[in-house]
């Protein structure tokens, strides 16, 4: 039946070509929205994912309510009523027993680097201009394991911090803000501190403004004594060997010490919640462009199947069985909507490749150009999408031409 | 013995209306049958019956010695495929296809088209119309259009051919011309033609006529 339906498109060709074009819209549209939201996303997860720990542990804080001493002064299940109760916050500043956890690391086989860090607030001075920082204390070679660093490291090397000797690297925002440049000498204060002269030896750009503008990376060594406070860690950075396994490891080892272990997809619960939503938004357009689409289909096929009456039946008459007849009809949706899938993709990739070129100034989106995604899946997706409701939207016409006997034609036409 | 009708009922509607009322009719191989009456008389809902486009409400239906209206679907579109050619009032080509491809249609179904070619060109030439073979039906009259549909019946070679007033839809002349193929196809191929028509003149060019009046033979 290919050849009598593909005669059957052709015979229509202005009908077929605006069904070809709503198909191939809707397949380009759908390439082209996944390209540019998945761009995003996965741009964002492979930050969070790669320049910062899979897992991290680091000081449990504790919000302390009316109850929490309840059982520390009174036996358990004595009514206490405080005049005054209990409120604040309890907040371990420091890993209580890091040899615990680096112990448990040492021997994981899902663990593939750990660094401890010491993760401090710090004031940064260049001449009369200040500005506050993140100042995280870790071994740069330990670090440069669990994070892509080095890979955004616009002047040095991260290594160059070495293990001492008040050296630092920091966010290319942050030493714009303070018009600081490589080398230099900058002065850090914490708390109460006095101010220490540290020397810049490098500078880098991750692409996330809030990472860039803020945070300054120094030897563990040097942060600890910064800080007063020797040997304290406050985090230990985990990079696991399969990043899949963060949330369930970090579930299973929360449960196991004092500390607060969180996954990189826990601790940012909040942007993945946008990602959903921008999924369900993208897939929900998905759909609608789709539906008229496929309703494009059904309306030319509903009305090709009752133009075509007389030659169903006579097909019929000449020995053409029901199931003809409705491959008939469905090879035509199928061949629109096969047609328009691959037109439609290949159509969503020009533009996708189109707008990545478009130059925009997105300094915190990592790049110049805007990011767009090429992974084979929004094809494939975009393929089966167009195909599988053409497909759909052509079987009930299709199934109705098929359930057409020739005598009940025959008997409409001569009535 | 080709074609035998046996009881053969058929009613309509509720509350049900008899249009054929007990028929039983015998036509032999190779002979040409038509069928006469008023309009309603039932002589077409016979025709459709005995070429298994309908069926009866009562009685059996044997043709070649098959009870047909036993046969599952799949068997009985081969049996119509490769045993009957149809010939309607209105021609009904496919208007996306050439004449040629019309005729070969019961052919492709076959999955014997190009088997069939040559002979389907046979015809055309036959029908006069060897200049027309690549032309679509919106090109051709309608008598020309009429005897692509006969070429279309025939390209099987079938053992019967049923048409449903062949020439109501053409010219006095046209009409006759097409009354004479069939008539040819009937007596060089020893082909059973068993027509419907009106035209008390058409009818008498077939070797048996059979009268019907209010769902039964009146002759």
């Amino acid at each position: 039946m290919w050849f009598l339906a593909i005669r059957h498109l052709m015979s229509r060709k202005r009908q077929s070509l605006l069904t070809l074009i709503g198909i191939i819209l809707g397949t380009a549209a759908y390439v082209t929205i996944s390209g540019m939201m998945l761009g995003f996303q996965t741009f964002i997860i492979d930050q969070l994912v790669n320049n910062d720990a899979h897992i991290r542990i680091s000081a449990r804080e504790e919000i302390i309510t009316q109850n929490s001493l309840d059982n520390v002064f009174f036996d358990e299940g004595t009514l206490v009523k405080w005049q005054s109760p209990p409120s604040g916050r309890r907040d371990n500043a420091f890993i209580l027993y890091p040899p615990a956890w680096t112990n448990r690391m040492d021997g994981h086989p899902e663990v593939a680097a750990y660094s401890p860090q010491l993760v401090s607030q710090a004031i940064v001075t260049r001449a009369k201009l200040a500005t506050a920082a993140r100042v995280i204390g870790s071994d740069p070679v330990k670090q440069s394991r669990v994070t892509n660093i080095q890979k955004y490291m616009i002047k040095g090397n991260f290594s160059d911090i070495g293990s001492g000797g008040n050296r630092i690297i920091a966010g290319d925002g942050l030493l714009d803000k303070l018009g600081a440049s490589v080398p230099e000498t900058l002065m850090l204060s914490v708390g109460k501190g006095a101010m220490q002269p540290f020397k810049l030896v490098g500078s880098f750009h991750l692409g996330v403004k809030g990472i860039d503008d803020s945070v300054i990376f120094g030897s563990l060594l040097d942060v600890q004594k910064l800080n007063g406070t020797p040997s304290r860690v406050s985090d230990i950075a985990i990079r696991l060997v399969d990043v899949e396994q963060a949330e369930s490891l970090a579930t299973a080892w929360n449960s196991t010490g004092q500390e607060k272990v969180q996954s990189w997809d826990q601790a940012n619960e909040g942007i993945m919640s946008v990602f959903v939503t921008q999924d369900i938004v993208r897939n929900v357009m998905t759909i609608s462009i789709l539906l008229v689409a496929g309703f494009g289909i059904y309306n030319i096929l509903t009305m090709a199947v009752n133009q075509k009456r007389k030659e169903i039946a006579i097909l019929r008459s000449i020995g053409y069985e029901a199931r003809d007849i409705v491959q008939l009809f469905l090879i035509q949706g199928i061949v629109l909507g096969a047609l328009g899938g691959v037109i439609g993709c290949i159509a969503g990739y020009g533009i996708c490749e189109v707008m990545a070129r478009i130059p925009i100034s997105n300094r915190g989106l990592g790049g110049n150009h805007m990011i767009v995604a090429f992974f084979p899946g929004i094809y494939i997706r975009g393929f089966l999408l167009a195909f599988g409701s053409s497909s759909f939207a052509s079987f009930l016409p299709a199934r109705a031409a098929g359930q057409m006997t020739p005598i009940d034609i025959i008997r409409s036409e001569n009535s | 013995m080709a074609i035998e009708l046996v009881d053969i009922r058929k009613s309509f509607g509720e509350p049900p209306t008899d249009v054929l009322r007990g028929i039983t009719l015998t036509i032999k191989d190779g002979e040409s049958v038509s069928f006469v009456g008023r309009s309603g008389c039932g002589k077409s809902t016979l025709l459709y019956i005995m070429s298994t486009l309908d069926q009866p409400s009562a009685g059996t239906v044997t043709i070649d010695g098959e009870r047909v209206l036993t046969l599952n679907s799949t068997d009985l579109h081969r049996f119509r495929n490769l045993k009957m050619g149809f010939v309607f009032q209105f021609h009904h080509l496919l208007p996306e296809l050439n004449a040629l491809e019309n005729i070969l249609m019961p052919a492709l179904k076959a999955k014997r088209s190009n088997e069939r070619k040559k002979f389907a060109m046979s015809l055309m030439e036959e029908f006069g119309m060897s200049n027309k073979m690549r032309s679509l039906p919106s090109q051709l009259s309608g008598g020309e259009q009429q005897r692509v549909a006969i070429a279309r019946a025939l390209v099987m070679e079938p053992k019967y051919l049923f048409a449903d007033e062949p020439t109501g839809n053409l010219d006095s002349i046209n009409g006759m011309a097409v009354m004479k193929l069939l008539k040819k196809i009937n007596i060089e191929r020893n082909m059973a033609v068993i027509y419907v028509t009106h035209d008390l003149e058409f009818a008498k060019m077939a070797s048996r006529q059979v009268q019907m009046s209010d769902g039964i033979i009146a002759n």
